[in-house]
C-alpha cells in the first residue's frame, strides 16, 4: 500500500501532497454544489455522515487492525451529548455538535481498556459496550437527562441547512486529518503496529499511546458526526442513533473501498449508499443480496478493496 | 499564496453550499396543470413495524383504488374529479431511511399530500421535515404527544388518541374493579411508558399503588422471569404493555407458566386478533383483555365511506386478505384525504389543515367520530376495554365491560 519510491523523490513527493489535497477540495466542491442539482438534503447529509464514520472506522481498522463493531456507541453518545447540552444547558446548535463530539470521546477514555483485547474479541466487546450505552441512555432512570425511551425532540433547533454546511465542514477536516496522519510517521508507526505491535513496539513505537490517541480520535470523529446526524434529524429515539446498522455500513463502507486509504472510505461510501439509494429502497431484498455477494467477492478477491486494483498496478493512491 | 487561493476557495464552495441548500425548496408543479392528485407514503416491508405498517399501506392502497374506480376523488380547488396516484417507498422500518425518504417525496416527487409511516418511531422523524417544508403530514397512527404543537400546523393524526390518553378506560375499569394488587410490564419505548405513566397515575389518584411496575426494552422476547417476578407479588391483575411482539411473546410466557390471574391485559390481540389467533392459537388470549379496535369495535353511525361489513367484503375481493385495524386505519385516512380535498378551496398546504379544522368533529367513518384538538391531535376516537372470549372452532368475540363510547 505504500510505496517507499514516493518518499525518496521529490517531484513525486510534491505530486503526491498535491493529489492528496485535491480529495477534500472535491469533497469540499462535490457537497457544496449537488444540493444545486439534487433536492433530496437528506440523502447528500447521510452520505457525508456515512463517508466521515468510514473514515472513523478506516482510523482505527485501517491503521491499527481494531475492528470497532461497537462504533456506533460513539455516535449515538455524540447525538444525545449534543441533545442534553441543547434541552438541558441552551447550547447553540453548532456548540451542542461539538460538546457531543468531545462527551464522546471522554467516554471513549473510559473504554479504552477494551484495547487490550484484540481481533474478534475487541470486536465483540465494542459491541457490547454500545449495547451497554444505549441501555443507559434509555433507561427510565435517566428520564431528566436523556428523556429516556421518549427520545429526543428538537424541533426547536431544527436547522438543517447549517446542519448541512456544517457537516460538510466536518467531513472535509476529518478527511484532512485522516491524510494528515497517513502521511506523518505516526501514520506509519500505527500501521507497523497494525502488522506486528511486538516488532513495533521493539522498534521504540509507544504502542499504547499511539493507539489511545487513535481510538480517541475516531470516537471524537463518530461523536461529531452522530451530533451533526441528531441535529439534521432533530428527533430521534435511542434506537434510531445506536442502532447496529449504522457501525455495519460504516465498515462494509471502508472495507469495500479499501482500508487504511483515504480514498477507499470515500470511494465506498458514494458507490455503496448510492446503490442503496438506486436499488436498495425500491427493492431492497436485491440490494442486500447484492450486498452479500459484494461482500463475498470482497473477501476472497479484493481483501484490500476496490482502491487495491489500482495498487496492484504499482500506482499511488491517497 | 497557494494555501491563500486555496482557503478563497473553500470558501466560495461552502457559500455555494449555503445557496444550494436554500435553493433546494419544494416546488409544487402549478395548480392548473395537476392531472392526478399525488400521495406520498411510506410502508415497511421488513423489520420491526412490518406486520403492522403494511396492512395500513394496504388500507390507503385500496382506498386509492375505490376513488380511481370511479374516476378519483373530487377536488374543490380544481372543481373536478382527479385521479390518486400513491407515491410510496420502503423505509425497511429505519427511522434514518425514512427521513430521507420523507424528503425525497416533498422535494424530489413533489407530492401533494404527504402520509406517515405506521407509528410513533417512523412518524416522529417525519414531523419536522414537514414542518420545514410546509406540508401537511397526515399522521396515521404515530400518537406521540410531542408531535402536537401550537407552533406546529403542518400535522394531523386521523386514527386513534395520543398515546397518554389510552389507558383512561383502562384505569377506570381496574379501579372500578377494586383490584388492588396491580402488575404492570411495559416496553421502553415512548409508545408504551406514556400508557404506563398515565395508568400509574391514574391509579395512584385512586390510592392504588401497583405492585410491580417495571419497563422491559423493546427488543424483550422472552418474558418468563418476568413472569415469575410478577406471579410473586400475587396480582390480581397483570398488564403488559407492549408492541405486537413482545404481547405476543408475553402471552407465550404466560401460556408456558401456567400462573393464572383474574384478569391479563394487552394492547394488540384488539388491534391485530388475526395474528395473535394465528401464531398463539386462539385458547391463548381467551378470557384476557384489550383495547377492541375496528372491526372488532363496530360503529352503526357512519356517514362517510364505506362501514365495516362493507369494507371487510370489499377489502376481502380487492385484496384477498382479512381485515384487521390498521387496514381501517388506512382506509379511514384515505377518507380523511378525500374529504379535505373536496372541502379545501385551494391546494396550499395551509389551505387542506384548515379545510380538516373545517370538517372536525361531523365526520364518522368505520373507524370512528373524526374530531381533531387545535394541534392536530385526534380526540374524537375512544379504546374502550373489553374482554376476548374464543369458541372451540378459534372464533372470537369480545364483551365491553367500558362503555365503547366513553
Amino acid at each position: 500500500m505504500f510505496n517507499p519510491q514516493w518518499d525518496t523523490n521529490t517531484p513525486n513527493r510534491l505530486r503526491r501532497r498535491l493529489v492528496n489535497g485535491v480529495i477534500p477540495v472535491l469533497l469540499l466542491a462535490g457537497f457544496s454544489v449537488s444540493p444545486l442539482v439534487y433536492a433530496n438534503q437528506a440523502i447528500l447529509f447521510q452520505m457525508m455522515a456515512f463517508m466521515a464514520l468510514a473514515q472513523g472506522v478506516n482510523l482505527l481498522y485501517g491503521f491499527t487492525g481494531y475492528l470497532p463493531f461497537g462504533y456506533v456507541g460513539f455516535f449515538g453518545i455524540g447525538a444525545y451529548g449534543m441533545a442534553i447540552s441543547i434541552q438541558l444547558l441552551h447550547f447553540p446548535g453548532i456548540l451542542a455538535v461539538i460538546i457531543g463530539g468531545l462527551l464522546s470521546s471522554v467516554i471513549a477514555m473510559a473504554f479504552l481498556p477494551l484495547l487490550r483485547l484484540s481481533g474478534a474479541y475487541f470486536a465483540i466487546s465494542s459491541l457490547a459496550a454500545a449495547e451497554v450505552l444505549s441501555h443507559i441512555v434509555s433507561n427510565s432512570a435517566f428520564i431528566h437527562i436523556t428523556n429516556g425511551p421518549y427520545g429526543e425532540q428538537l424541533t426547536q433547533s431544527y436547522h438543517p441547512l447549517t446542519s448541512y454546511v456544517v457537516m460538510v465542514i466536518v467531513l472535509v477536516l476529518t478527511t484532512v486529518v485522516v491524510i494528515f496522519i497517513r502521511n506523518r510517521p505516526f501514520g506509519r508507526a500505527l500501521m507497523a503496529i497494525r502488522e506486528d505491535p511486538v516488532s513495533a513496539a521493539m522498534a521504540g513505537i509507544s504502542v499504547v499511546r499511539a493507539r489511545s490517541v487513535v481510538w480517541l480520535l475516531s470516537a471524537l470523529i463518530a461523536g461529531l458526526t452522530g451530533a451533526l446526524f441528531g441535529w439534521h434529524m432533530s428527533v430521534f429515539y435511542p434506537s434510531t442513533v445506536f442502532d447496529l446498522n449504522i457501525s455495519i455500513l460504516a465498515i462494509v463502507f471502508t472495507l469495500f473501498g479499501g482500508y487504511g486509504t483515504v480514498t477507499g472510505p470515500v470511494l465506498g461510501s458514494i458507490v455503496l449508499y448510492g446503490l442503496y439509494n438506486a436499488i436498495g429502497i425500491s427493492d431492497p431484498q436485491y440490494f442486500q443480496l447484492i450486498y452479500g455477494l459484494l461482500i463475498i467477492a470482497l473477501v476472497l478477491f479484493l481483501p484490500g478493496g476496490i482502491i487495491s486494483l489500482i495498487q496492484r498496478r504499482g500506482n499511488y493512491v491517497p | 499564496m497557494k494555501s491563500a487561493g486555496l482557503i478563497g476557495m473553500s470558501a466560495l464552495l461552502l457559500t455555494a453550499s449555503l445557496a444550494g441548500c436554500g435553493a433546494s425548496s419544494s416546488s409544487a408543479p402549478p395548480t392548473k396543470n395537476i392531472k392526478d392528485i399525488t400521495i406520498g407514503t411510506l410502508y415497511a416491508k421488513s423489520g420491526a413495524f412490518a406486520t403492522s405498517s403494511m396492512p395500513e399501506y394496504s388500507g390507503l392502497k385500496f382506498w386509492a383504488s375505490q376513488v380511481n374506480k370511479t374516476g378519483g376523488t373530487y377536488v374543490k380547488a380544481l372543481h373536478k374529479k382527479v385521479p390518486v396516484k400513491i407515491v410510496a417507498y420502503n423505509d425497511q422500518s429505519s427511522a434514518t431511511t425514512a427521513t430521507s425518504l420523507y424528503s425525497q417525496l416533498i422535494t424530489v416527487n413533489h407530492v401533494n399530500i404527504l402520509v406517515a409511516d405506521f407509528g410513533s418511531v417512523l412518524t416522529s422523524v417525519a414531523v419536522p421535515v414537514a414542518q420545514e417544508k410546509k406540508m401537511l403530514l397526515f399522521d396515521q397512527t404515530g400518537t406521540g404527544a410531542s408531535f402536537f404543537t401550537p407552533s406546529n400546523p403542518y400535522v394531523v393524526l386521523t386514527s386513534l388518541p395520543t398515546s397518554g390518553l389510552w389507558p383512561t378506560s383502562l384505569a377506570q375499569y381496574l379501579i372500578h374493579k377494586g383490584y388492588s394488587r396491580i402488575a404492570i410490564v411495559y416496553a421502553t419505548n415512548d409508545f408504551d411508558q406514556s400508557q404506563d405513566q398515565t395508568l400509574v397515575r391514574k391509579l395512584k389518584a385512586a390510592h392504588i399503588t401497583p405492585v410491580y411496575n417495571n419497563g422491559v426494552p423493546t427488543s424483550t422476547s422472552s418474558y418468563s422471569v418476568l413472569l415469575n417476578n410478577m406471579a410473586h407479588t400475587k396480582p390480581q391483575a397483570v398488564i403488559e404493555l407492549g408492541y405486537p411482539n413482545n404481547d405476543i411473546a408475553f402471552m407465550q410466557a404466560l401460556k408456558a407458566s401456567g400462573d393464572h390471574f383474574n384478569m391479563v391485559f394487552t394492547i394488540f390481540p384488539g388491534q391485530l386478533p388475526q395474528l395473535f389467533t394465528k401464531t398463539l392459537g386462539a385458547s391463548s388470549i381467551n378470557n384476557t383483555y384489550t383495547y377492541p379496535a375496528p372491526p372488532l369495535l363496530s360503529f352503526s353511525h357512519v356517514n362517510y365511506g364505506l362501514n365495516t361489513t362493507q369494507f371487510e367484503s370489499a377489502y376481502k375481493k380487492a385484496t384477498g386478505q382479512s381485515t384487521n385495524f390498521l387496514s381501517i386505519a388506512g382506509y379511514n385516512t384515505g377518507l380523511i384525504i378525500q374529504k379535505t380535498l373536496s372541502t379545501a378551496n385551494s391546494l396550499n398546504q395551509l389551505s387542506l389543515r384548515h379545510a380538516v379544522s373545517r370538517f372536525s368533529g361531523s365526520l364518522s367513518t368505520l373507524d370512528g367520530s373524526f374530531k381533531i384538538n387545535s394541534e392536530g391531535a385526534q380526540i374524537g376516537e375512544t379504546l374502550p376495554v373489553a374482554k376476548i372470549s374464543t369458541n372451540s372452532k378459534g372464533q372470537l368475540s369480545i364483551k365491553f365491560v367500558t362503555s365503547p363510547n366513553s
